[in-house]
Parts: structure tokens; C-alpha cells; sequence
């Protein structure tokens, strides 16, 4: 269904909303209200909902035609009607029952849905037994009958396991930023412990215990966690209702009062995070019970040096070894099956290798950074350099919160860029056709006529997807299966290879094709019979004339048979529409045949005309706009990482009181040692982006690899993206730096330096 | 003149609880010579050597640096004096652990974007004889050592004037010699200008002249002093101190 406004502009919601057409009845008065004008009354009037009036400027008189697979409508708007409750986004229009009838069903005295009210006293269950009584009596079979409650539930289920695929995954993201807010605590407890060894050596001196000191750290965690998780649960409810505003500003009609905070909530995201924080606490809790009281006779001017033990580099190693073995084998393997699971494990350990081995690699890959990039900054740069190595500890943990998220962007951009690739290399091998025409919910009768009739097109190609349930020779029933009823020359434009028989023989009368796995499967051959239970139909005998090679990604597997063969035995109002019309332009023609489909079309703006350009750029589009949201989602986990670089240097700018204003002292100007901090930073952020990229360039590889067995076959690494998030690291490490630097700039020379 | 104070008067918090560190401070130090400033804890002798070194600003007054007024300088102008034309040996930490003794040396400036005069670190290195350790980090090196090495640093650029707050204070009698007498000769064979703050009678009886402060105020001076004449001065101010 669309509806479009006299300039052909689609009134259809942009967000992937429905647009509804029905008849106005009394029961719509309990969800809306006239607000202007009056219910429509005849052939020649419609309604329209006073959302997308406003979207579009509506006003009433405005002519509006209608698109139905029926055919088109043209009516004026007699009247806006706003919703009373929240609006799910759709575009809705109405008619009286009659023209809705005639226009939308094409046939009078047939309703799709009958709202029945119960009288008072009568229950819903008692009226549904009621109703069905009434409408068997009536020698009509099977018809859907649900009460108020029964409807709702059902819609809620509808929406409820959509939704539990988004909460998932909003938990999936969630997750990985609670890693990197672990790094992130460890990191700082791990500080905090250090800059106070004397204090603490002096508490272990005057008597406290090892068990104190330790126990002494953990609470100060608790009361962080409860803190941050009350905090982190306030904001998050908070940033609910303000992302439900901006949504309903969008024209997602959605009222923030329906936020529900179910109990469980608040109480799991409290739990979570006081674990959390005291588990990540616990390291560096034991670290500062180790203190020994004569800690706090020495001159701890900076804590000592945390060098990477061998220890940790051979755990590093193996597990990285281990998972690095893990991928190979992914990208080796010739199942599926086995591979994701080798996918993901090789993931899992790579990744943890390359957390434990991170200090280890710190100082190699900051070295090579600095040489590249610090040079340029003369003793400024050289500065910022050991310090960035002074404690490969802090460095590595830092760097390693950023690799996290920037892994799985890199990973995702491969794994993107190279469907992309893939496909449109796939169009490039297989599509002979010029152009795609498709649009939402297929091509009505008169679009279709109007499109067959344009000039300078050698031929057209129809595609219909036909439901049906095959029953093979072996006995087995498939169910829903689709059959692709096309013209012939569809295959021929889809270049089709046939392993066995005549693709173009599947066009002849009740002949169709299957894929190679359907006919392994079923152990079928050319000759053999199928019975085929059309949808809305009559059940056919069809010949099996080819079975189609399943090399390549497109339409793999895909059984095709003619329109012709479909006709017969599905009655014409039940036929499926169009879904997609290929188009070969006449030779040389094809500039002007894109004009001429364009412009045949003009009044249908649900229908799109590509060329194959276009169409690799939709697919881009597509792809690119899925990347995009999930990089959102990582914005999150590389957000918390940014945090824990201001972190790491804010407290580093402390430890470091003495030395900055030694070097104030000595002449380092306020814009050099900002600088300096800066450097710091960049060089941190680059390590952890550095590490992260090669890292997720690895992961996506594989899974190349390993999704070429679904026909991912060409591994395209996006540079452009690499390079940029490696670029923007650079800039992230700039703004991470920001606050410490300008702290550091506006330090006390002399407290820094004033002795005792 | 190296560096002259005028009037300076260094005052933190206001009203009652308004308490004067330098109370009105004239004092001249003259070039190629070795001052010392003393005085009990409290009496602003570290204070005043701060201000002088354009560390910290004064309440009023004027300080010149040779013959620019480093008073009512902003913090870049400041700090490209010290850094052109000040050193510095602090009591402690006058090292960046980061940096091996030689990069420590060159410091201020490589900072400054200049290069050393390469014969006169070389005598400079030599002089306070850390020949063979200028590749160690200063974790690597004992006290002693590393104040000769800020000695050194501070020496390397040819500043106008070297301030040191107790550069000696840390070391053991010994070591504390052999910094007390790279300074000396730096004066007397270099002409190096050089305002030391010490407690130590000894230390000062290394310097040609000694300022002793009480309250804020210069109370008296003393030439080519020895050790023990330095501390029969101190003992009378002690004594006075305390009959008053």
C-alpha cells in the first residue's frame, strides 16, 4: 500500500513504517479523534492521520492517490484525525467502507477484519464462542477469531521477541564495555595503591595487618561501586527518557509515559556493578596487602617501575599462540559449524593473550610509534615518550581498554567491506541485466503496465515469489518453500548454470528447477515428479527439467518455474505481485532506457529503478548503515576506554607533582609540558589502536575465510576505514589528554618542588 | 649586579591571619661571587631565594635579574628566564628518572631548542667528574652523584646566576664536600655567580658572603666567612632569639 500527495511524493513513514489504508468505522473513534474536517463519505473523500499530515504540510482539499495492488485511487482529504494514543509510526488513511471496498480489495461486500463489540454482560471469551458459533454456521471455515486480550498478547509477542533480539545485543555492547570499564579500575586502583605505598608502608609499621590494608582497599571499591552503579543506573533511566523524547521527536510516537523500569533492572545493574569494581579491585587489593612496612622509610619520589615479567610474556604468548592456531583453523575449516566455533574461540584467546602480553608489546610498539611520529617534537617528544614507558603496566592496561572496542570495529569493517565486495562482484559475474526495478511490496498491475510499455528496452524479466509446500518422491514434505516464478528470460539474465538438465527447460509447462542441496538432499533427478501444494492454490504435478548449480551467492538454491506454470494453479486475485522486474536494455540504449524506466514510473515513487551502480551503491548503503549503528553501539566501550586514558594521565600528572615542576622550574614552558602530556597520550592511544586494528583485521580475515563457504568470497580490507580510526585514535588521545594537560599547565611550581 | 631585590615584601593570607615571609627585603648580589643565605627554619630564607629565582612572585617590590625586572613577568617570559638565564640544584630530586644523566645535563637546553657548547660541557662533565656515567639513568647513581649531576646541569648552559635551595642537605659530610667544592671553583676559576640557601655552617663557610635572615628581614652579613665563625654568629642569633 502507498499513498502518495499530487507532486507523487511517498506520504510513507521514512523510519520503515507501514502506510495503512481502511475504512473509517465507529470503533476508530476509540483510538482517534477528527481534528479537522469530517470522516470521509464517498468515492471521492479520504482521512488521514494528523502525523503525517504535519509531516507533509496536508491540508484538507489536498488530493491524495492511492496505490493498491488493485489498482489507483485518487481522492481529497476531507478530514485529519489524531491519534489518542501513542501512534507506532505508521501512515494511515481511510475511506468509507464502500470505496475502501472497492479501491484497496476490489471487490464489494468483503472485509479483511470485523471489530465485534460485546454487549454489556457478555464476556469476550463468551462472545468469541459466540462469533464462531455464528460465522461455522455460515459454512465459512478457519477464520481468526481473537479477543481484545488474545489480540494484544499476540502483538506483544510479535514485538516482544524483535525486541529480545535488540535487548541482546544492547547487552552484547553493554558487556564489552564492562570489560573495558575493568581495565579501567584495575588500572586506577593499581595507581592509587602505588601513589600511596608510604602511606601505606606506614599503616603496616604502626601495626595494621596484611588482611587490613587489603580489606581497607576492597571497601574503598565497594563504596566506589555502589557510588558509580547508583549513579550509572540514575543516568542510565535518565538517558531512557531523554532518548524516548528525542524519538518522539522523530516522529516515533512515543510518550515517556510509558517507561516502565521493571525492578529487576536497577537491582542487576547495582549487583553488577559493585561486583564488578570489587572484583577488579582485588588484584590491586592484594598487590598493596604485599606493602612492607619499609616502604614507608623509603624515598618512594615515584612509585617503582612495573616491568612486564617473562612470566607474563609466555602466558601471553601461548595464549596467543593458541588462539592465533584457533583462527587458522576457522579459516581452514570446511564446516560452518565447526568453524564459528573455532571463530570464536580463536577470538576469545587472541584477545586475552593480547591483554596479558599488551605491557609486554608496550614497549616495542611505542618505541616504533615514537620513532615515526615523536621525532618531530625534538626533547618535548623524547619526554613524552619514556614516559609513556616508564610503566608498561599502566600503558599496556590503558591502551588495552581502547583495543578492545577498536578490534571489533576492525573486524566489522572487514567482514562489511568484504560482503560488500563479494556481492557486488557476485553482480558483476552473474547479473547480465542492466537494471533492477523493486520497491516495498511489489509491483501493482497497473505499475507493472505501465512499466512494460517503456521504449529502448530489449527485454523485461519478472520475478514473483510464489509460497508453496513441495512433497519430494522420498515422501518428505517441504514446507513454506518459495518457488521463483519468472519470465524465461530471467534466468539467462541471472546467468543460471544447470549441473544437470536445461535451466530454460524448467520453463516449459509444469516443469520447474531446484538447487543442487535441495536435490542431494532429496536425491532427486531431471524426470522426477514433484508435487507442489501452491499457497492459496491447487496442488500440481511438476516435472523436475534442471537443478541448478549452487555456486555463487545469488539466489542460491533458488527453485525457478514460469509465471505461466504459477497461474495455473494459483487463482489470479491470490497471484503475488511482482516483486522485482530485471530489465535489459536495447543494445546501445542504455542511457536512454534508464531515462524511460525512470520516467515511466514518475507516479509510482515506492518503485526504485537502478542500474547495476546504483544497485552496488544501495547494497553499499545497506551495509554501510548496519556498520554505522553497530559502531554506535562500540562508541559506547571505546567511550569508557577514552575515560580510562584521562584516567591513567590525570593520575600520572599527580604521581609526576615533583618532576613537572622540576622541569617548570628548569624552564619546560606551560605549552611544552602540555604537550608533553599530550604526546603521552597520543602515543598510548595509538598503541591500543594499533593493536586493536591488527588484531580485528585478523578476526575479520577469518571470518572471511571462514563465511566464504556462504559465498563471502572476496576478503576486501577497508584501509580507508583503518586508517581513519587509526588517524582518529590520534585525535582521541588529543581530547583524552586535554584535562590532565591543562591540570598539569596549571601546577604550583613550587608546591611541586618544595621540599618536605 | 647579577641580582638585585628592592623593597620586596612577600605577605600570604590577609588580615588576622596575614603572615609576612619577606618583610621589605634590599639586598645586591654581585656577580662571580658565592652567597649564602641562612637563618632558622621560618625566617624566609627559602622564600627569598624563590622569589630571586622567579619561582615565586612577590606581595611588592621589584627583583631584577641583571638588569631585567623579572617582577610583573608573565608566566612565559618568566619561565624563558629561568630558563635561559637561571639554574637550579635542589635538595632532592633534581632529576627527571626518565632521562640518563647526560640528557639530564642538556635539559634546559634542548628545551630551549639549543645546542650545547660541546668543549664546555666536556669540561663541565669532567670538572665535576662524571666522565664515565653519563649513559646511567639517575636510579643508577648514588646521592653524591646526583647532585653533580644537577651541579652540573646547572652549569652546563651558563646561566647568569645558579640558585641552589640546600644542594648539599641530602648528602653525607663527603659527598657534600666534594658538591660544596665543584661550587667554589666554579666561582672563583669560572666567575660563575652562584645564591645558595643552607642551615649548614659548614656549607656556608664555602661562599664569600653570608646573609643572615630572621623574620623577613636581612639582620646581618658576613664576609669570607669560616665554619666556626658562622656558627658562633648563629649560636648569638639562637641566644637573642630567645632572650627576646
Amino acid at each position: 500500500m502507498t499513498v502518495v500527495d499530487s507532486d507523487n511524493k511517498n506520504l510513507g513513514p521514512t523510519n520503515g513504517g507501514p502506510t495503512i489504508a481502511g475504512n473509517w468505522t465507529r470503533n476508530d473513534l476509540r483510538s482517534m479523534d477528527i481534528t479537522a474536517g469530517h470522516s470521509p463519505r464517498g468515492p471521492t473523500e479520504v482521512m488521514i492521520d494528523a502525523d503525517t499530515a504535519d509531516k507533509h504540510d496536508l491540508k484538507i482539499g489536498d488530493e491524495l492517490r492511492t496505490i493498491a495492488a488493485t489498482g489507483d485511487h485518487t481522492a481529497k482529504i476531507s478530514g485529519i484525525a489524531a491519534f489518542k494514543v501513542t501512534n507506532p509510526g505508521a501512515a494511515i488513511v481511510y475511506f468509507d467502507t464502500a470505496t475502501a471496498q472497492r479501491e484497496l480489495l476490489g471487490a464489494t461486500g468483503r472485509f479483511t477484519h470485523v471489530n465485534v463489540t460485546a454487549d454489556a454482560g457478555v464476556s469476550d471469551t463468551r462472545l468469541k464462542a459466540n462469533v464462531a458459533a455464528a460465522v461455522d454456521k455460515a459454512g465459512a471455515s478457519a477464520y481468526d477469531i481473537r479477543t481484545q486480550k488474545e489480540s494484544a498478547d499476540e502483538n506483544r509477542k510479535a514485538v516482544g521477541s524483535f525486541m529480545d533480539v535488540m535487548k541482546y545485543a544492547m547487552l552484547g555492547f553493554a558487556g564489552i564495555a564492562f570489560l573495558v570499564g575493568i581495565f579501567l579500575i584495575i588500572n586506577t586502583f593499581s595507581m592509587l595503591v602505588a601513589q600511596r605505598t608510604r602511606e601505606i608502608g606506614l599503616m603496616r609499621a604502626i601495626g595494621s595487618s596484611r588482611k587490613q590494608v587489603n580489606r581497607s582497599v576492597l571497601v574503598e571499591a565497594l563504596l566506589l561501586g555502589v557510588f558509580g552503579s547508583v549513579l550509572g543506573v540514575g543516568a542510565g533511566i535518565g538517558l531512557a527518557v531523554g532518548l524516548m523524547k528525542l524519538m518522539s521527536g522523530m516522529g516515533m510516537e512515543l510518550s515517556t509515559g510509558d517507561l516502565t523500569v521493571a525492578w529487576t533492572t536497577p537491582v542487576v545493574g547495582m549487583a553488577l556493578g559493585i561486583l564488578v569494581t570489587v572484583f577488579a579491585a582485588y588484584l590491586p587489593a592484594r598487590r598493596a596487602g604485599k606493602v612492607s612496612p619499609m616502604a614507608a622509610l623509603r624515598d618512594a619520589g615515584t612509585p617503582a617501575d612495573g616491568r612486564a615479567s617473562v612470566l607474563r610474556a609466555v602466558i601471553g604468548l601461548v595464549l596467543t599462540g593458541v588462539g592465533g592456531l584457533g583462527l587458522y583453523a576457522a579459516g581452514q575449516a570446511d564446516q560452518a559449524k565447526d568453524g564459528s566455533l573455532l571463530l570464536g574461540g580463536g577470538i576469545v584467546l587472541t584477545l586475552v593473550g593480547f591483554v596479558v602480553i599488551g605491557p609486554v608489546l608496550a614497549s616495542g610498539v611505542v618505541r616504533v610509534i615514537s620513532a615515526v611520529l615523536l621525532r618531530a617534537f625534538g626533547p618535548v617528544g623524547r619526554m613524552a615518550e619514556r614516559n609513556a614507558l616508564r610503566n608498561p603496566r599502566r600503558t599496556g592496561a590503558t591502551g588495552a581498554a581502547l583495543m578492545i572496542g577498536l578490534a571489533l570495529v576492525a573486524c566489522l569493517s572487514v567482514v562489511g567491506s568484504s560482503m560488500v565486495a563479494s556481492a557486488t562482484d557476485e553482480l558483476d559475474k552473474s547479473v547480465g541485466a542492466d537494471f533492477i526495478v523493486q520497491g516495498k511490496g511489489g509491483l501493482t498491475a497497473e505499475a507493472e503496465r505501465a512499466l512494460t510499455k517503456t521504449p529502448g528496452v530489449d527485454h523485461f524479466s519478472r520475478y514473483k515469489d510464489v509460497g508453496a509446500d513441495i512433497t519430494t518422491p522420498d515422501g518428505k514434505v517441504t514446507k513454506g518453500a518459495g518457488l521463483s516464478a519468472t519470465d524465461p528470460t530471467y534466468v539467462k539474465d541471472l546467468r543460471r548454470e544447470a549441473v544437470s538438465g536445461d535451466v530454460s527447460a524448467a520453463y516449459g509447462k509444469d516443469a520447474m528447477s531446484v538447487g543442487e542441496e535441495f536435490a542431494d538432499k532429496h536425491r532427486l533427478k531431471v524426470g522426477d515428479t514433484l508435487k507442489v501444494a501452491f499457497d492459496d492454490g491447487r496442488t500440481g504435478e511438476l516435472k523436475l527439467a534442471a537443478i541448478t548449480s549452487d555456486d555463487g551467492s545469488l539466489e542460491k538454491g533458488a527453485m525457478y518455474t514460469a509465471i505461466a506454470t504459477a497461474q495455473r494453479y494459483v487463482p489470479a486475485d491470490r497471484m503475488p505481485l511482482t516483486e522485482m522486474v530485471l530489465a535489459e536494455a536495447a543494445a546501445g540504449q542504455q542511457d536512454k532506457a534508464y531515462a524511460a524506466l525512470k520516467k515511466s514510473l514518475a507516479t509510482y515513487p515506492q518503485y526504485e529503478v537502478m542500474d547495476q551502480t546504483d544497485f552496488k551503491q544501495t547494497l553499499k548503503d545497506q551495509v554501510g548503515q548496519m556498520l554505522n549503528m553497530v559502531y554506535g553501539l562500540l562508541g559506547l566501550a571505546i567511550i569508557v576506554a577514552i575515560l580510562g586514558v584521562v584516567n591513567t594521565l590525570a593520575l600520572s600528572v599527580v604521581e609526576r607533582t615533583r618532576e613537572i615542576g622540576l622541569m617548570r622550574a628548569i624552564g619546560l614552558s606551560r605549552r611544552q609540558l602540555r604537550r608533553m602530556i599530550r604526546l603521552e597520550s597520543v602515543v598510548i592511544a595509538l598503541f591500543g589502536a594499533l593493536l586493536g586494528l591488527g588484531l580485528g583485521m585478523g578476526w575479520g580475515a577469518t571470518a572471511q575465510k571462514l563465511l566464504a563457504l556462504e559465498g563471502l568470497k572476496v576478503l576486501e580490507i577497508p584501509w580507508s576505514t583503518i586508517i581513519g580510526v587509526f588517524v582518529g585514535s590520534a585525535f582521541v588521545g588529543l581530547f583524552a589528554a586535554l584535562v590532565p594537560a591543562f591540570r598539569a599547565g596549571r601546577m604550583n611550581v613550587l608546591n611541586a618542588i618544595a621540599t618536605e | 649586579m647579577a641580582a638585585r631585590a628592592r623593597q620586596v615584601v612577600k605577605a600570604y593570607g590577609s588580615g588576622e591571619t596575614r603572615v609576612v615571609a619577606l618583610d621589605g627585603i634590599d639586598v645586591d648580589i654581585a656577580r662571580g661571587q658565592f652567597t649564602a643565605i641562612m637563618g632558622p627554619s621560618g625566617s624566609g630564607k627559602s622564600t627569598l631565594m624563590h622569589c630571586l629565582a622567579g619561582l615565586d612572585t612577590v606581595s611588592s617590590g621589584q627583583i631584577f635579574l641583571d638588569d631585567t625586572e623579572s617582577t610583573g613577568l608573565k608566566d612565559k617570559k618568566l619561565t624563558r628566564l629561568r630558563r635561559d638565564r637561571v639554574g637550579f640544584i635542589f635538595q632532592a630530586f633534581n632529576l627527571l628518572p626518565t632521562l640518563n644523566a647526560l640528557e639530564n645535563i642538556t635539559l634546559p637546553m634542548d628545551i630551549a631548542g639549543r645546542k650545547p657548547d660541546r668543549a664546555w660541557l666536556d669540561q663541565v662533565v669532567e670538572t665535576v667528574g662524571l666522565a664515565g656515567r653519563l649513559k646511567h639513568r639517575p636510579t643508577e647513581l648514588s646521592g653524591g652523584q646526583q647532585q653533580r649531576v644537577a651541579v652540573a646541569r646547572a652549569l652546563a648552559s651558563r646561566p647568569e646566576i645558579i640558585f641552589g635551595d640546600e644542594p648539599t642537605g641530602n648528602l653525607d659530610s663527603r659527598a657534600g664536600a666534594e658538591v660544596l667544592g665543584f661550587l667554589r671553583r666554579s666561582v672563583t676559576d669560572l666567575g660563575q655567580t652562584i645564591v645558595m640557601v643552607t642551615h649548614d655552617p659548614v656549607a656556608a663557610s664555602y661562599a664569600d658572603r653570608v646573609l643572615y635572615l630572621a623574620d623577613g628581614r636581612i639582620v646581618d652579613e658576613m664576609y669570607s666567612p669560616t665554619a666556626d665563625q658562622v656558627l658562633d654568629r648563629m649560636k648569638s642569633f639562637d641566644a637573642r632569639g630567645r632572650t627576646s
